[in-house]
């Protein structure tokens, strides 16, 4: 069996150690990312059978729960961190040719380290523990957001870093309060004695906790930071932020309300959260004109199925929310790789300038056309069997109040349709096609725009070995006793 | 007297907290606002280790036989700052160089000047 560890200490020690490679050749360097990922993805899927018959318990400095640090690695982390690495790898094999300016070698340490921190935060069982690791995320997020140094970069990096500041200090507050109230830090431990106290007292750091953590997951009054920050990064990192960054915040946000605090009460308060972050991310994106502003206010509507899915807190409702996380990350991840090299050949962002590129970047745009229709929902593609699960969740609780709140959601899709097909026929159908030159994106960055097409239309055709593993995801989410008697023993 | 004595330190740190928000929420120039999100800091820093304290305590170090248990501190809270004020150090240091290149790009620092990207 592999240790687990080795999913957060090999990225990590990669990510220090990568100016020694840069002393034998500043050739390799870039390369040293994609060997970490490559290494955690493998590790991952080597783990999947064994972890999904019963977690693994991984008890760092030799003392036992809860006075160690652990490591949980249940079903969801491991499927967390295999999505982390195959997204990370993905983007790391991109960015090869993508990367051109500034500290390159700067850049793959730190792209190195958001990783280790967002496979930590999955892995990790220990609610300090998840403050620290979040922190190196958000840290290196912040400094990858301002990477290139141009003004809109720079000021995106700014409003990033004060508001995600001011999140982990209410979250730390929580952590705070919480070591007041019990005395431990391990999350296993804390859920056990939960119901000994007074659930005025535990209010308070829930609060906390949850507005901490939604900074970072981009629920709706906490999510101005967003669309800059997405917007103005490199494109690889946009995919990044997209894909990985914000599903750590909402992992963590699922983990603090189903295992910790088992707080099923604040449900449909998370629901009608949802909702509204939803309907806002759309209607926000419906007006842009900038290409990765519409997609980064479309990540925001994303999120916000995302957040209604879960806070219907049953068993489909969570496997559909995981399986939209799952389908999301894929997706805009393709959406912003690809635009990547749009925005370069076209040399601007805005919607207008990208008419042509139908026949100028044949497979980039059938990609991107791929990546719209899979988050509009429209089969073959991996976004409607996990939109499907959502809407049959939702009518399954046979509630008048969620097949009304469905309704709207179906609403939102229609706009995010509407939106999306625009962009499409701008690249396919707008302006003069004569005289068009083919200028495709480099085969470094098609690599893993095949890639994701390819995983796109394959778990779309065939969901069940992802359902699967959705299926012990969920439970182990909403199944708070197994996880406190497998820690503790 | 005995209850002011225990509480003082928490009214401390929460007030450290809230003046440190205040002034990320209200002022306008950038510096001072991250000036604010260090004493936010500092206060959330001093509430953890007033978690901990016990007046007049010991180090958890059994060096003597006779030393008394309830007098000891509980370590955990001091690893937990320790482990907090590094990373309000690198948070402030990347703050201030952003900072510094901010004003390189708008020449202000005034943050109801710089408004380039908006909803």
């Amino acid at each position: 069996m592999v240790n687990p560890v080795l999913l957060i200490a090999v990225p990590l020690g990669l990510s220090f150690t990568l100016p020694l490679f840069g002393l034998i050749s500043k050739r390799i360097e870039k390369y040293v990312p994609i060997v970490a990922l490559v290494f955690n993805l493998v590790v991952s899927f080597m783990l999947i059978p064994e972890v999904t018959k019963r977690p693994i318990n991984v008890f760092i400095g030799g003392f036992q729960p809860p006075f160690c640090i652990n490591l949980v690695v249940g079903p969801v982390g491991i499927l967390f961190s295999a999505l982390i690495a195959l997204v990370g790898l993905l983007a790391s094999i991109y960015a090869l040719d993508y990367i051109r300016e500034g500290a390159k070698q700067l850049y793959h340490m730190l792209y190195l380290l958001l990783l280790t921190g967002a496979t930590g935060v999955v892995l990790t069982g220990d609610i300090f523990n998840l403050f620290v690791f979040f922190e190196i995320l958000c840290i290196s997020s912040y400094a990858l957001v301002g990477y290139l140094g141009d003004k809109a970069g720079i000021e995106s990096a700014v409003k990033y870093l004060i508001q995600g500041t001011i999140g982990s200090s209410l979250m730390l507050i929580g952590v705070g309060l919480l070591y007041g109230l019990f005395g431990t830090l391990n999350m296993a431990d804390i859920a056990s004695n939960i119901d000994k106290v007074s659930s005025i007292s535990i209010f308070v750091p829930l609060v906390l906790l949850i507005t901490g953590l939604g900074v970072e997951a981009a629920i709706f009054p906490l999510n101005a930071w967003l669309p800059d920050a997405h917007s103005s990064a490199p494109s690889s990192i946009s995919a990044i932020l997209s894909g990985i960054a914000i599903k750590v915040g909402i992992y963590a946000v699922a983990r603090v309300i189903f295992t910790i605090f088992g707080a099923s009460s604040i449900l449909h308060f998370l629901v009608l959260l949802g909702l509204v972050t939803l309907l806002i991310g759309e209607i926000s994106a419906f007006c842009q004109n900038n290409i990765k502003r519409l997609l980064a206010y479309s990540s925001i509507g994303q999120i916000g199925l995302i957040v209604f899915a879960l806070g219907m807190g049953i068993s489909n409702g969570v496997v559909g929310s995981l399986f939209q996380l799952i389908s999301h990350a894929l997706s805009k991840a393709l959406l912003f790789l690809t635009v990547g090299y749009m925005i370069y050949r076209s040399g601007s962002m805005e919607i207008s300038k990208l008419e042509g590129m139908g026949k100028r970047m044949p497979l980039t745009s059938l990609a991107f056309t791929i990546g719209a229709f899979s988050l509009v929902g429209l089969p073959p593609f991996i976004g409607f069997p996990s939109k499907f699960l959502i809407i049959r969740a939702a009518l399954s609780k046979q509630e008048v109040l969620f097949t009304v709140l469905i309704a709207l959601v179906l609403l939102g899709t229609v706009i995010e349709g509407a939106y999306f097909f625009r962009v499409v026929q701008v690249l396919y159908f707008k302006g003069n096609h004569n005289n068009l030159k083919r200028e495709e994106a480099p085969v470094p960055a098609l690599i893993p725009i095949v890639i994701l097409m390819v995983l796109i239309v394959i778990v779309g055709v065939y969901p069940k070995p992802v359902t699967t593993m959705l299926n012990s995801a969920s439970s182990e989410l909403l199944n708070r006793i197994e996880y406190i008697r497998s820690v503790l023993g | 007297m005995s209850v002011l004595n225990n509480y003082v330190y928490y009214g401390g740190a929460f007030g450290l907290i809230f003046i440190g928000i205040y002034i990320v929420l209200v002022k306008r120039n950038l510096i001072k606002v991250i000036i604010g999100l260090s004493i936010l800091d500092t206060g959330i820093n001093l509430f953890l280790i007033s978690l901990g304290y016990i007046s007049k305590g010991t180090a958890p170090i059994f060096s003597k036989i006779d030393m008394e248990i309830a007098r000891m501190v509980d370590p955990v809270p001091q690893a937990l700052v320790l482990t907090a004020i590094v990373i309000g150090v690198a948070v402030l240091a990347l703050a201030l160089t952003l900072a510094i290149r901010l004003y390189h790009h708008y020449g202000t620092l005034n943050l109801r000047k710089i408004k380039d990207q908006r909803w």
